[in-house]
């Protein structure tokens, strides 16, 4: 049956004609190139190379940004993007977010002229991987106390350190890594092929299986210097990069939840128990208008913040509440998908499992949903919840 | 030189139907879509331009909503878009539409035209023949590919022994089967030049034809007879029965 996306309100006739071309450009491509070989992906746990050349041919790697090989579209239209890659697999959208928002955005911003114009249009078409280096170990939602160093060593820099939960990092060319140098976070551009630097796969995940995650591990790892990005210090940087992929986040649960409703529907109108369809039953009808409702306000939140992001009248706060809602929805919108389901739910003949198992990780990743809500208690008291002196 | 290719906005495969009043109910169509052997035509005449050159010319006749197949013809790399506009198309019948398509075409200057064979939505298939017929052109039919050779055009059809490889000379309408590849993906790119893209709007009269009276009338739309019931059989007992009824009614073994 072929895959109707939910839309109550008709809130995508808001969204202009090219981002409606966009829209259907990227469903087109879910439909016919990612969902007949997902299940495959994750089982073999891999992230299809077909892919990266198609997202690149399509031109949807660092959308918004402009110049350098970039097409400059909408934050709304990047957002559509992340709804319907994430419709397919969030592994997929995490595979776009962390190339455009968290490894082409950095370059863009404070790069200098030679690094964009190195870098950002081999990543733009996609012949080039990037990942991005933040948390480590023992640094999550902590990122400031960091312990990865740089030196400055005259004629070049020195890394020492290591990061983890880096996705793409096994598969990337380019890594984006924020260290210290003299106590000030700063932003490098380390290559494959830089001495010292190694990035081993993270293996066992039970969630994003078709997206490759990794541990980047630099030893005495020497970089040129004119590798440092020179336009950010401190964690602005970071969190600047980690705005627009939570942004991006918050439309692509969304595509996540659409695609765990249409399942639910098709699933509870075609399978008969004591001889009705469970569709007929008031508890499955229940489980069905709650998932359109938590959709609706999920789409309308989604779209409202992609128009201030498009305005410039966004707060990062902004960006919390939906990245933290849209998740939490989705996560549940999987569960009760898998409820409707029965026990067909647990398997790969259904989208749902796999959503759910990865919707888990894009509750922590980027912002973990707790932290999402300190964020919003620090904006609504004025007082940080983060941390304190014990 | 230009490639004109024709293209008819048609109700999407997957929308639903309903009929009103002996017509087909345009304004519970959900979505429109470019007819399916139109985009295997729009894919070859790309092809060709690639390979030999000349602007390919995107022609769709019909009320505003065909703005949209233009555009998404525009993304995928049609140079030139002409829209034959006329919101009451259903009314005219397939000759009244040929002449709008044919003087729309010599006004392109295009000599080779590409269609499909057929819409998805009146399935009728006289498009090609009846452009061709009114253009003085030759006409191909049930195309899967088309190649130029030399000055000449080589297209390949079905033959009764396999496939026919045939040359053909411009003036030609070809009317294109399922062609060998499905019409390609557009990028960022196409999309946002094909935004900027100006489409010409043409009249009737501003193509100085006549549309004249037309000689057909529709008496009415009927759906589908609806299927008969199915047979249900219970236990073993029933085994000879359906075996029986497979093979003498059914002649499925």
């Amino acid at each position: 049956m072929p895959y109707e996306a939910l839309d109550f309100y008709d809130v995508d006739s808001l969204l202009t004609e090219e981002e409606r071309m966009v829209r259907d450009m990227v469903r087109d491509f879910v439909d016919k190139e990612v969902i007949p070989k997902i299940e495959h992906a994750c089982r073999d746990g891999v992230f299809p190379d077909e892919w990266r050349v198609a997202l690149g041919e399509m031109m949807v790697l660092g959308a918004p940004l402009k110049g350098y090989g970039c097409p400059g579209l909408s934050y709304t239209a990047y957002g559509v993007i992340c709804r319907e890659l994430e419709r397919g697999d969030s592994g997929l959208r995490s595979f776009a977010s962390v190339q455009g928002s968290l490894a082409m955005y950095p370059i863009w911003d404070f790069g200098s002229e030679e690094q964009k114009e190195y870098y950002l249009p081999k990543m733009a078409s996609g012949e080039w991987i990037g990942c991005f280096g933040l948390t480590e170990p023992d640094y999550g939602s902590n990122p400031g106390d960091m312990i990865t160093k740089a030196e400055d060593m005259g004629d070049h820099y020195l890394l020492n350190g290591a990061k983890m939960w880096i996705t793409n990092g096994t598969i990337a060319q380019v890594a984006i890594v924020w260290a210290k140098l003299d106590g000030v976070i700063r932003g490098f551009i380390v290559e494959k092929d830089d001495p010292g630097f190694s990035a081993p796969e993270m293996k066992g995940k039970h969630s994003l299986k078709a997206s490759v995650t990794s541990e980047l591990v630099f030893q005495d790892c020497k970089i040129p210097k004119n590798r440092i990005l020179p336009g950010v210090k401190g964690l602005r940087g970071p969190f600047s990069c980690l705005n627009n992929a939570r942004f991006g986040i918050s439309w692509g649960a969304v595509g996540a939840a659409q695609a765990c409703f249409d399942s639910s529907k098709n699933y509870a109108l075609s399978r008969i128990q004591f001889t009705h369809p469970i569709a007929s039953y008031q508890l499955v009808q229940n489980k069905l208008s709650w998932m359109l409702r938590e959709i609706t306000k999920a789409q309308l939140l989604a779209y409202h913040l992609g128009q201030k992001k498009d305005a410039g009248t966004w707060m990062p706060e902004h960006i919390s509440l939906a990245k933290m809602n849209n998740v939490d929805i989705a996560l549940e919108i999987a569960r009760v998908a898998r409820d409707i389901h029965g026990a067909n739910g647990i398997l790969d003949e259904y989208c749902i499992m796999r959503h759910m198992a990865n919707l888990e990780s894009v509750k922590t990743y980027e912002g973990t949903h707790d932290i999402h809500n300190l964020i919003l208690g620090r904006h609504i008291t004025g007082i940080q919840a983060f941390t304190r002196d014990l | 030189m230009n490639i004109a290719v024709l293209l008819k906005q048609v109700p999407d495969t997957t929308a639903k139907i309903s009929v009103s009043g002996g017509r087909v109910d345009e304004n519970s169509v959900s979505k429109w879509s470019m007819s399916p052997y139109d985009e295997y035509a729009l894919e070859a005449a790309l092809k060709l331009k690639e390979a030999g050159g000349g602007n390919v010319v995107a022609i769709s006749a019909g009320p505003s909503r065909c703005e949209k197949l233009l555009r998404d013809a525009a993304a995928v790399g049609a140079d030139d878009l002409v829209h034959i506009m006329n919101d009451d198309i259903n009314n005219l019948d397939s000759t009244q539409l040929q002449k709008l398509l044919a003087a729309a075409i010599s006004k392109s200057n295009s000599s080779i035209v590409l269609c499909g064979k057929q819409a998805a939505d009146t399935n009728s298939g006289s498009t090609g023949p009846g452009v061709a017929e009114i253009l003085g052109a030759s006409c191909m039919t049930m195309v899967s590919e088309v190649t130029k050779d030399g000055e000449d055009y080589l297209a390949t059809r079905p033959s009764s022994s396999g496939h026919e490889k045939v040359a053909v000379s411009a003036p030609c309408v070809f009317a294109f089967d399922k062609g060998v590849t499905e019409m390609r993906r557009p990028n960022v790119r196409g999309i946002m030049m094909a935004k900027k893209k100006e489409i010409e709007i043409w009249s009737a009269a501003d193509l100085d034809v006549d549309l004249g009276n037309s000689n057909v009338t529709i008496n009415s739309h009927s759906p589908p007879p609806e299927k008969p019931p199915g047979q249900k059989f219970e236990g073993a007992d029933s085994v000879s029965t359906v075996v029986a009824k497979l093979r003498d009614e059914a002649n499925v073994i």
